[in-house]
């Protein structure tokens, strides 16, 4: 039995790993799809579409946050070359999939370390749960 | 005698609406608003039926499709089997007779039913769809 902490944790981007990584989290909804007819009391439901999104806060470190924040934030246009793999990660587990960049903040205050939160929504079924 | 389709698929619906129709009548208004109405019938027509089954099985949608087909689309009349009219076994009693407490049937008030317009598919994801009828009761000939 192992338990994992943050220091486990990891985030990659094409195969690359993003260093300085405060923390991310995974959110997983599948839709339901109501098929209660007229003979029924209780209400029943199929599973409908999933869709899954994430997000990750990243210490401004030299660049370490600057391949992610650069699909959006930039003077071009954002286009399907920024669709990116993304692989969150804890030990030898994880979650991969191609996913778009949908928010990108940056933090810079008096008295903390600059940081950089993104947010994103992954595209079509995951590639690769490890779990 | 107009010519009559196959029975209509024998599926719950997930929502159905229907308003009885009215008689034939005409209305002779004078001038003072007195109004006068002449009854020329003494059966309601014009029955409408509409049902909803959403998110079902594309082999249920298809069942339906088909029915149409065989209906010759809005032409041919049909008979609704027990299950489109079930879950409100108080106001629809459900059996088989002609009994006017059947009330979302046809042929216990003289009247079929047919296609008011094509029904309506939509696709919801893979495996299901949801599709919208609208059947009219009409006086056969």
């Amino acid at each position: 039995m192992t338990y994992y902490s943050g220091k486990d944790g990891f985030i990659s981007y094409n195969g690359a790993t993003v260093a300085k990584v405060s923390n991310w989290s995974l959110s997983t909804t599948v839709e339901t799809l109501d098929t209660t007819n007229l003979s029924l009391n209780d209400r029943t439901f199929v599973p409908g579409l999933r869709a899954s999104t994430g997000s990750a806060t990243i210490f401004y470190y030299d660049e370490a946050a600057k391949p992610l924040l650069e699909r959006i934030v930039k003077t071009t246009a954002t286009s399907e070359d920024d669709i990116l793999t993304i692989k969150l990660g804890w030990g030898a587990k994880g979650i991969q999939s191609s996913c778009i960049i949908t928010s990108a903040e940056l933090n810079c205050a008096v008295g903390e370390i600059m940081q950089a939160t993104i947010q994103f929504q992954f595209t079509g079924v995951l590639s690769n749960v490890a779990l | 005698m107009s010519t009559s389709g196959p029975s209509f698929p024998d599926l719950v619906p997930t929502a159905r609406s229907m308003s009885p129709g009215d008689f034939a009548s005409k209305v002779f208004r004078s001038q003072s608003g007195i109004e006068a109405r002449v009854q020329y019938g003494n059966k309601a027509f014009n029955k409408t039926l509409d049902l909803e089954y959403n998110n079902i099985t594309e082999a249920n949608a298809a069942a339906i499709f088909d029915h149409y087909l065989a209906c010759n689309g809005t032409l041919y009349y049909f008979l609704l089997p027990q299950k489109p009219k079930s879950g409100n076994e108080t106001f629809h009693t459900n059996d088989q007779s002609n009994s006017t407490s059947n009330r979302y049937g046809s042929v216990s008030f003289g009247l079929s039913y047919r296609y008011a317009e094509p029904p309506q598919f939509n696709s919801v994801k893979p495996g299901r769809m949801s599709v919208t009828i609208k059947l009219i009761g009409v006086l056969d000939s």
